[in-house]
């Protein structure tokens, strides 16, 4: 409760100081659209000289792409603002001292403190999306909620692999996979069966980012399977509990930024 | 000839530098080589028996890997920084030493994805016309200039915004769209390919790759939007340095 509370504040401060700079708020909402247009134009143009792309239709793939932009969002607001370039601005800049130092989990501070409002425009054009694709489709109440359970399981996973690469800097904080993790990141708003066999076996048991939109739009638009919903939440209980033990064995290695 | 030796100059020292940051430029490569790696994917899941699209993606992914630019990090930060007038009071134009680092950034990516493009290559069993490769070179070359001179632009707009980043991405959306990673703009539909075809993001991408899967294009189109953007960069240039005050000024 006190650190949900500590969510609530820091995220009321972040708007507070985002919207006070209204040309900043204008560029972001812009680049949103755009970005997400970017996507959606892309497959819009797939389905032009097909009528399905590896077993999805227009109406499913944008279901896709709206399930992948409202995590995407999530991520954007809640936790790349804390755990983007994590060795540079946590490690080697000495932030992570700070949080030490504080009366709350230093997981906590470290990865959820800081937030970023803006980027819920994201999130909210996602939304568009996600009932543009569903309009006309039925849906049943079992899919919706398997769809909901998955997309918070997602989420989960896609907190704990940020933590665990940010964890590799107390190994190696020279070593920067930011921009590898946004790249690979990109794959995850297409359905895993259009990759070849080996990049669909990475894609979903080594770095689960079919969890992130392709299982969730599934079981959304299919119905749920028991082994796939228990498979999810497997996941995120096995990536969270794997990201909780790395920040601590991290934490015993670490011994300062200035020492 | 003095600006030649210069640029060499800078070009040998940026290259040594960037040496350094091998695991960095690595996911760089990454970076650069899944756009068109998901183009490839999504359209052979299309047409699964046509070899041109192979072909055509794989030299997408080798230009742009000796395309990228990365001027809104390399340029715009000492704009914002203000160690922009370290260079402004150097002996030599300041493009100089953005041009070397662009060129050392390129080399490496171009030589660290290499192993990419290969393995690309025989897993899809593609072929290429080597005369054709042969006949790319300045249509490559000439894609590199605009890319750079693209980038560049965008990145001069530090001047006025602190929001570069937004703004370059902007571009590298059109890029993508209307250049020929999305899609090779042969397939686009009628209205957008005519709209492609005209501006410069198809010279950037596109162009160059068919020319080295076997196809054919203007070098003149290219050397036109080169003009027209060392025109506008000049211009934006100008008025840019005129407005900049050093941070600590």
């Amino acid at each position: 409760m006190k650190l949900l509370r500590l969510v609530g504040v820091g995220f009321s401060m972040a708007l507070r100081r985002s919207v006070a700079f209204r040309v900043n708020l204008l560029f972001d909402v812009l680049l949103a659209f755009t970005g997400l247009g970017t996507a959606v134009a892309a497959v819009l143009i797939v389905f032009t000289r097909a009528d399905s792309l590896a077993g999805w239709s227009k109406a499913e793939f944008l279901v896709l792409i709206g399930t992948y932009q409202l995590i995407t969002g999530l991520r954007a607001t809640f936790i790349d603002p804390n755990l983007s370039w994590f060795p540079e601005t946590g490690i080697r800049n000495g932030k992570l001292d700070g949080y030490l130092l504080q009366p709350a989990s230093s997981l906590f501070l470290a990865s959820l403190s800081l937030s970023s409002p803006l980027a819920l425009i994201q999130f909210v054009l996602g939304l568009g999306v996600l009932g543009w694709g569903i309009a006309g489709q039925s849906l049943s109440v079992a899919g919706v909620l398997s769809w909901l359970v998955l997309v918070v399981a997602g989420l989960v996973v896609t907190w704990a692999l940020s933590v665990l690469l940010a964890c590799l800097a107390f190994w190696a904080p020279k070593l920067q996979l930011d921009v590898f993790f946004h790249s690979a990141w990109q794959l995850g708003r297409y359905p895993t069966d259009v990759f070849a066999r080996p990049i669909r076996v990475i894609l979903t048991y080594v770095f689960p980012m079919a969890l992130i939109a392709s299982v969730p739009s599934a079981a959304l638009l299919r119905g749920p399977r028991l082994g796939v919903l228990v498979g999810g939440v497997l996941a995120a209980v096995a990536a969270a509990g794997l990201a909780g033990l790395a920040w601590q064995r991290g934490l015993r290695r670490y011994t300062g930024a200035t020492s | 000839m003095r600006t030649a030796v210069l640029l060499g100059f800078r070009l040998r020292q940026e290259v040594l530098e960037w040496s350094g940051a091998w695991w960095f430029l690595l996911t760089l490569v990454v970076q650069a080589v899944v756009a068109p790696l998901i183009g490839l994917f999504v359209w052979s899941a299309v047409y699964p028996d046509d070899p041109s699209i192979g072909r055509y993606y794989v030299a997408v992914i080798l230009v742009t890997l000796m395309t990228e630019s990365f001027e809104q990090h390399t340029f715009s930060e000492r704009i914002y920084d203000g160690t922009l007038s370290h260079e402004l009071l150097r002996p030599q134009p300041v493009v100089i030493g953005v041009i070397g680092m662009n060129l050392a950034i390129r080399a490496w990516l171009t030589l660290l994805g290499a192993p990419i493009v290969l393995l690309a290559g025989i897993a899809l069993q593609v072929g290429f016309d080597w005369s054709a490769v042969l006949r790319s070179t300045p249509y490559v070359a000439l894609a590199a200039v605009l890319v750079f001179l693209w980038t560049f632009l965008l990145a001069l707009t530090a001047f006025w915004t602190d929001r570069v980043h937004a703004i370059v991405g902007f571009g590298g959306q059109l890029t993508f769209l209307l250049g020929g990673t999305a899609a090779p703009i042969a397939l686009l539909p009628d209205t957008w390919r005519r709209v492609a075809e005209v501006l410069p993001f198809y010279g950037m991408n596109g162009l160059p790759a068919e020319i080295a899967s076997g196809g054919k294009g203007s070098l003149g189109y290219q050397l036109v939007w080169v003009v027209v953007l060392v025109a506008v960069v000049t211009v934006v240039w100008r008025i840019g340095v005129r407005r900049y005050t050093a941070v600590g000024s």
